[in-house]
């Protein structure tokens, strides 16, 4: 007879002590790992998500490499004075192009990192995650570890894709990226660390709200609608000075300071001040989410 | 083996379980009963660390749930709601649990077989039927090849086929000499199934012993007698020490006596019978004498004049 359980048979066999369990061994964290990239992939939101992230940013540059096209034809006969040309490049350079769709894109992956966890408690598939991991935070960090990896390698790939499609049309209005300038790298693999912040800010919003709609909204409001709003009141009262303040410390103002679209901001941090302003929040979201989680009954 | 020591949860003004204290014995199956509302689940969820206590500590197999290496080798446990994903397969979702553990593609393609799930590995969870849902969790609980199992509520939604199956699985298990925990509110399904019995109500245990010792605890057998000459009988029997009730015209129902001497006396002074049926207690008359005080939801009486009442 075999040493597990393969077939119910009559209770008649004597009761022998359940035989060694070769097969099964002990948790550990890249066990952990693994079976959250085994979790990861096996649900169809994530290709959904993935593959929606991937057509905006790819599209983004294109589009944008269009409205680049556009305003060169325009301006074609424009003399522009040196100091001009200087700031439209900053806002209007390749990054911007490459890079254009980001903030969509950082909202599709923040909606992406809420339901890896609130997919878990919507459905009770929780119980059985904690089952196999009772410690429960390996299982946290390891969905977080995943996340931010796949997050990573998604944007750039995105960005690769982006710097693809807008090529031809960037190279023939002679604006194609400059690999040796290093601020303009930087605003590129800044989109990187930006998305994948704003990818474990959701993970964090998700396990303490435990609740897909809920953290989707937290998300939108802090990413997209808390900005918008701030964005309009700047505009009409940017003499005061703690309206400037308030809104350069928002995550996704503070965050976006180290990408291309930091340029366009009337008053924002230094580039790694700012993202080091939304590694600060999502860290202290994520460390809520850690005590929440460990502490209530799931 | 499963040791539970002044185990206790309140939510809030509510206490679920009320300082319970008990063993469950390794090599043979368990029953835990009571009736909905009894702390069944909390107690379960308590054991497997899900929610922490109040009060009191449970261990299996000699240490809290989580303080073992490899839970899942410790511990099966199949909770009463589904514990899965709705928008993964079957065997995706066993993969996944199974890589926690390192244990092999080989058992997971094992335990999809062994609960006859191989129609349906593929498909989402999300269509499965709650039968269906039912084998997946029995299987995700077999999966790690545990020392105990606990089950909640196991044969819920299944068919008399499956019930049938989990009822022997349960006891082959228990033949292995691995400690089988079993929760249902339906006491003929514990009676059928177990060795043992834990009875609660309200968070308290009423209850813990041998399902025999149980029925015979509360044994209490009657006599069912039939006669067209039931009042002559009932005063005769009366006479001879018999506790009678009179059930509806021409039927009795006889305590202290037996059937043997019901008939003797009858016919000695010739009384016609149309029936004497003995009529012995069952686990489920014992269940129901345990918990009469111990139902939280108890549902009222429906006499024909409340439904003609509510019929004006």
């Amino acid at each position: 007879m075999s040493a597990t359980v393969t077939a119910p048979a009559g209770g008649n066999e004597p009761a022998p002590a359940p035989a060694k369990r070769s097969r099964v061994r002990n948790v550990t964290f890249p066990r952990i790992l693994r079976s959250e990239w085994i979790k990861l992939w096996t649900l169809r939101s994530t290709w959904w998500t993935l593959g929606s992230t991937v057509v905006i940013m790819a599209g983004f540059a294109l589009m944008m490499a269009v409205v680049v096209q556009f305003l060169n034809d325009q301006m074609a006969d424009v003399e522009m004075a040196a100091e001009d040309q200087a700031s439209m490049d900053a806002v209007l350079g390749a990054p911007t192009v490459i890079a254009g769709g980001y903030e969509f894109a950082a909202l599709v992956v923040g909606v992406l990192g809420a339901m890896v966890i609130t997919g878990e408690y919507s459905t009770g598939m929780i119980r059985s995650t904690f089952a196999a991991n009772p410690g429960r935070l390996g299982a946290y960090t390891a969905k977080a570890t995943v996340l931010a990896g796949v997050t990573a390698v998604l944007t750039s790939v995105s960005l690769l894709l982006g710097w693809l499609v807008s090529y031809p049309i960037l190279n023939a209005n002679d604006m194609t990226l400059d690999w040796s300038d290093g601020e303009a790298l930087r605003k590129l693999y800044g989109v990187v660390i930006y998305t994948v912040l704003v990818a474990l800010f959701a993970l964090g919003i998700g396990t303490l709200l435990r609740h897909t709609a809920g953290a989707i909204f937290t998300v939108v409001a802090v990413f997209l609608v808390i900005p918008f709003i701030f964005q309009i009141v700047v505009a009409f009262a940017s003499s005061l000075d703690w309206v400037l303040t308030v809104n350069k410390f928002l995550p996704s103002v503070a965050g976006s300071a180290i990408t291309p679209s930091g340029a366009q901001v009337p008053e924002v941090l230094d580039p790694w001040v700012g993202i080091g302003v939304l590694g600060a929040y999502t860290a202290v979201v994520l460390i809520a989410g850690a005590v929440r989680l460990k502490a209530q009954d799931a | 083996m499963i040791e539970a020591e002044g185990l206790t949860k309140r939510y809030g003004a509510k206490t679920a379980v009320d300082g319970v204290s008990f063993t469950v014995q390794p090599g043979k199956v368990t029953g835990f009963l009571g009736p909905n509302g009894a702390g069944k689940s909390t107690t379960m969820r308590m054991i497997v660390g899900l929610d922490r206590p109040t009060a009191g500590r449970v261990t299996v197999n000699g240490k809290p749930y989580a303080a073992h290496r490899s839970p899942l080798a410790e511990v099966g446990a199949l909770l009463d709601a589904k514990a899965v994903h709705t928008g993964r397969s079957a065997r995706n979702h066993l993969l996944a649990m199974a890589a926690t553990h390192g244990i092999p593609t080989s058992r997971v393609d094992e335990v999809i077989d062994l609960t006859g799930l191989h129609a349906v590995a593929s498909k989402r969870v999300g269509g499965f039927s709650l039968g269906m849902g039912q084998r997946l969790g029995i299987a995700t609980a077999l999966l790690g090849d545990p020392r105990t199992l606990i089950l909640d509520e196991p044969v819920n939604g299944l068919d008399p086929e499956g019930v049938l199956w989990v009822r022997n699985i349960a006891k082959y298990l228990a033949s292995e000499g691995r400690t089988v925990f079993l929760s249902s509110h339906l006491m003929s399904e514990v009676a059928l199934t177990a060795d043992h019995v834990i009875v609660i109500g309200r968070g308290r245990i009423l209850a813990d012993a041998p399902v025999q010792e149980i029925v015979d605890g509360a044994e209490r057998k009657l006599v069912r007698v039939r006669s067209p000459q039931a009042t002559e009988l009932a005063e005769l029997l009366t006479v001879n020490g018999a506790e009678v009730d009179g059930v509806e015209p021409g039927l009795l129902e006889v305590r202290g006596s037996t059937a043997v001497a019901v008939g003797e006396l009858a016919a000695a002074s010739r009384i016609v019978l149309h029936e004497l049926t003995p009529v012995a207690s069952t686990l489920e008359e014992a269940y129901m004498s345990l918990t009469a005080d111990a139902v939280e939801y108890r549902s009222e009486d429906i006499t024909a004049t409340d439904l003609e009442g509510n019929k004006a």
